[in-house]
């Protein structure tokens, strides 16, 4: 009797691990799916630095792009600032980064950000969070009064990629969605 | 009188050898014709089940140019000839189940075909539906500059019932449900648009309220 009480709990075990499991599985439609969406929110990430960074964008626009920008990170997260003068890197809460960009002491500041890939794949965790990261390639150059460039340099950037399944109503209905967070943004290195 | 009755038996006889003569000659004259028409119609039955035994086997081997309907009304024509032929039975039985199956198969091919075209018409129905909302969405993101795209989204923004009306994104679509990105609100996605400068996608779905206002859209990736 014992016996059978222990092959039925095995059995049970089994078969949840299994539904689990298959609970777990996405297909690789999904996965690449989810891989763009985390893709495109680095590279709206970027559009919004640009236009932040801008000093022919006005204070007010600035400022609402940077409510945009900060939805984009996870609470807490922080980047790394660099400069070719001192080999250290700072780094900020996000809002602050943004704040300080929008204030750089430059009369024309242009960035770009190029080469924007995975470097680590979205990898499941086990709390069913996918975590990834990207790389990035920064090109910044500011410019003075008479137009001249005084200071430029190109910072190669890891921002960690956060996805989790979530769910919310939305007229009567229940929408599973993926919200995509970004978190830390580290210096990797500082180029002229 | 001797000579008399032998002549006259002998035209009896000759009368009698006449109509035997003529009566054997009629019968053996008759049965000819018959032994020919049944060797005819053996012959006829042979080339039929040559020729059943060959468009069949053609139709089973697909070595034929006909169409469905040819080959079923070729396989009702032989049917009609009720040929007792055990092999040709036999390859009307696999022809009747090839056609089956061909038959299947084509109806198959027409109704995904009807489905197509009706989901064709049905998009293009939508995208002219929608055509003026996408139309106004890629004015934003083609706007030449802030105050220009900030027009265009006050214009855009009247269509809906309100700024905070919801605006779903499909990020993939598979085993009937959908992936969304993050829901958002129609004034953030005009915004987003302004912006980024790009509209990449198309509207999948629109829900109006009473006033014709827009509460709901439901965009997909393209």
């Amino acid at each position: 009797m014992r016996k059978i009480q222990i092959i039925l709990a095995l059995m049970i075990g089994l078969f949840t691990t299994v539904n689990v499991q298959a609970q777990d599985d996405i297909s690789p439609e999904r996965k690449q799916a989810i891989d763009s969406l985390a893709l495109e929110k680095v590279r709206d990430l970027s559009k919004y630095v640009s236009i932040i960074g801008s000093k022919n964008t006005a204070w007010s626009e600035a400022n609402r792009v940077i409510d945009r920008a900060e939805e984009l990170f996870m609470q807490g997260a922080e980047m790394g600032v660099s400069t070719l003068a001192k080999p250290e890197v700072d780094y900020y809460k996000v809002r602050q980064y943004f704040e300080r960009l929008m204030r750089l002491n430059y009369d024309r500041v242009e960035i770009e950000w190029f080469k924007i890939e995975y470097v680590s794949d979205l990898q499941r965790q086990p709390d069913g969070t996918y975590v990834g990261v990207i790389t990035i390639f920064q090109k910044f150059k500011g410019y003075d009064k008479e137009g001249g460039l005084v200071y430029e340099d190109t910072t190669k950037k890891d921002i960690t990629v956060y996805v989790k399944r979530k769910e919310t109503q939305i007229g009567g209905r229940i929408i599973g969605f993926w919200d995509v967070l970004l978190g830390d943004m580290r210096v990797k290195e500082t180029s002229k | 009188m001797q000579m008399t009755i032998s002549m006259h038996q002998l035209r009896r006889l000759g009368l009698l050898f006449l109509v035997v003569l003529i009566t054997l000659g009629g019968t053996t004259s008759c049965k000819s014709k018959k032994k020919l028409a049944r060797e005819q119609a053996a012959a006829e039955y042979a080339a039929k089940i040559d020729r059943a035994t060959k468009d069949l086997t053609a139709i089973l081997n697909d070595e034929t140019s006909w169409t469905l309907d040819e080959k079923e009304t070729r396989l009702a024509t032989i049917k009609s000839w009720n040929l007792q032929d055990e092999n040709v039975l036999a390859l009307i039985d696999q022809v009747d189940d090839k056609l089956s199956r061909e038959r299947a198969e084509a109806s198959r091919m027409a109704e995904e075909e009807r489905l197509r075209a009706e989901e064709e018409a049905r998009r293009a129905s939508e995208a002219a539906k929608y055509g003026s909302i996408e139309s106004q969405f890629m004015a934003i993101a083609g706007a030449p500059d802030v105050d220009a795209a900030n027009e265009r989204i006050a214009r855009t923004i009247s269509l809906f019932a309100s700024p905070d009306a919801p605006v779903l994104i499909i990020i993939s679509q598979a085993g009937g449900f959908n992936d969304y990105d993050r829901p958002t609100t129609i004034g953030k996605y005009l915004d987003y648009l302004k912006d980024q400068k790009v509209y990449s996608n198309t509207i999948e779905q629109v829900k109006y309220d009473s006033n014709g206002k827009i509460t709901e859209l439901e965009l997909i990736k393209k």
